[in-house]
């Protein structure tokens, strides 16, 4: 991947001196948003800046669901016009992106989950999002594959389904949108680490990096899961995030088994089968942070024992892959998205947790927004890191994700 | 990602029989003049070390002690204190 020959985006240029923007993070967030700098804003003189090679981290290590089924009412519009965006990128980026929109079902197995669901679809209705609430049976009649019996652990006392999600190609959303932006002038740093930020009198001068200094105005951190850690050795500032390891894997392949997302939240797990035929599924996140994205035997065995009662049709299959993935966690499961606040041309873009894929469209359409003319878009106004002072979280998860002695 | 946890009563044992109890950020802050600022740092607030850190576990599932040791979030090792004997 950093052979002689010319990468699959473009050229592969010098890195300057300067330029007007400078991004840390070869990620989604990181690509989207310099995109939609060029395409929307005619702002092409951007490095993005990358430890690795683009999509190394939680670009390349998702599920890669998508969906708008959130909790709260500002979450939803905009994982709603990420959704939105799929097919609308597809045909702007010439690339195919393989949405498939199978459609998610959440399953409930409790009346409290249940009551919970009809809470959730009805932010989901009022936003305009298709969601609803269907019983045990018609969960069957959906995916046969579904043990509805009251013999497992948690009986599926019925699901949220929710039609307009699905899945997406993560890789090819990289390549895609490293090729939309490369067209446009933006250049792709690989095997730079960014080092340090420089500032004098209140604003951003420079970024070091690993290859020399780069003199610019504008720097964004949006590094997925290194995001704090970087915030925090460069600029001193701490953000109320707890970076854990998410842990996935894929099956052998199978014949068409499962034609919809899945997902239990009683079982923690989440399953949806590829178009290769793997049964990808995953959510275990062993609750101390830490960076190491390694598997767990303990989840491998959880996860397996999950799917069985489940899914039992997967009884005996083996789990082909393993991997993870940083998840950068936040106490109420929404992100922190703001700029010229702490250092004037400082934007940041981090707190996802495990949602930064299902987002990235829309949001690197508004953090380009926001870059571009140094004003908060309104749909990004609810996620300042202020509200965590003010005592606004968000509500994103009934009760607060905490890894503090309060938890 | 094995991790194991040496309880100063019970030894070292399987890292599961732990709860994480946060970084360390030093003493509780005095309610007296406490800002929003100083209480919200105190409380969410985090270094997010991809290195050794300080940090408080207990031991939910033996004999319930709270205590703080250093672990390197790289790998999930515990380590000596920096520069101390521990």
């Amino acid at each position: 991947m950093f052979l002689k020959k010319k990468p699959m985006w473009g050229k592969k240029t010098k890195l300057k001196s300067s330029y007007d923007v400078v991004i840390i993070g070869g990620g989604l967030h990181s690509l989207a948003t310099a995109y939609f700098l060029a395409k929307e804003h005619g702002i092409t003189d951007i490095a993005i800046i990358e430890k690795n090679y683009i999509g190394f981290g939680g670009a390349g290590r998702n599920t890669a669901i998508v969906r708008a089924n959130q909790r709260t009412q500002y979450n939803v519009p905009l994982y709603k016009e990420a959704l939105d965006l799929w097919p609308v990128l597809t045909k702007d980026l010439d690339y195919n992106l393989m949405f498939n929109n199978c459609g998610n079902l959440n399953l409930m197995h409790s009346e409290a989950a249940m009551k919970a669901a009809r809470m959730t679809i009805a932010t989901a209705q009022f936003h305009g999002v298709e969601s609803h609430l269907i019983d045990a049976k018609e969960a069957k009649e959906l995916v046969p594959a579904l043990n509805i019996s009251e013999d497992i652990t948690f009986p599926i006392h019925g699901a949220m389904f929710h039609p307009p999600g699905g899945v997406v190609r993560h890789d090819a959303v990289v390549w895609g949108l490293a090729r939309g932006a490369a067209k446009k002038g933006v250049e792709i740093h690989q095997q730079t680490e960014a080092l340090g930020i420089g500032t004098q009198n209140g604003k951003v001068t420079s970024v070091t990096t690993s290859r020399g200094v780069i003199n610019t105005k504008q720097v964004l951190i949006s590094a997925g899961g290194y995001s704090a850690a970087l915030i925090y050795d460069m600029l001193g500032i701490k953000l109320p995030i707890s970076v854990l390891t998410i842990q996935a894997m894929v099956t052998q392949p199978l014949k068409p088994v499962l034609d919809h997302v899945v997902s239990s939240g009683a079982y923690h797990c989440y399953a949806n089968q590829t178009l290769k035929g793997e049964i990808a599924t995953g959510a275990h996140m062993d609750p101390w942070p830490n960076y190491t994205t390694l598997n767990t035997a303990h989840y491998i065995k959880h996860q397996a024992e999950a799917l069985s009662e489940f899914l039992p049709c997967l009884r005996g299959v083996r789990f082909m892959r393993i991997w993870g993935g940083l998840a950068d966690m936040t106490p109420d499961m929404a992100p922190i998205m703001e700029g010229n606040n702490h250092v004037e041309g400082f934007f940041m873009d981090c707190g996802w947790g495990y949602f930064g894929f299902k987002s990235c469209s829309a949001v690197g359409k508004y953090m380009a927004e926001y870059m571009a003319t140094d004003v908060c878009p309104d749909m990004l106004k609810p996620f300042a890191l202020k509200r965590y002072q003010e005592h606004k979280l968000m509500g994103e998860t009934a009760e607060l994700v905490s890894y503090s002695p309060d938890n | 990602m094995a991790l194991t946890i040496t309880c100063p009563i019970c030894g070292k044992r399987n890292g599961y029989e732990f709860k994480f109890g946060g970084e360390e950020k030093g003493p509780r802050p005095d309610e007296k003049d406490l800002t929003p600022e100083a209480w919200c740092d105190y409380v969410h607030m985090n270094k997010c070390v991809a290195g050794v850190q300080q940090e408080w576990w207990f031991h939910k599932d033996g004999c319930g002690s709270w205590f703080p040791i250093y672990r390197d979030t790289t790998t999930n090792l515990e380590k000596p204190e920096p520069g101390g004997q521990k």
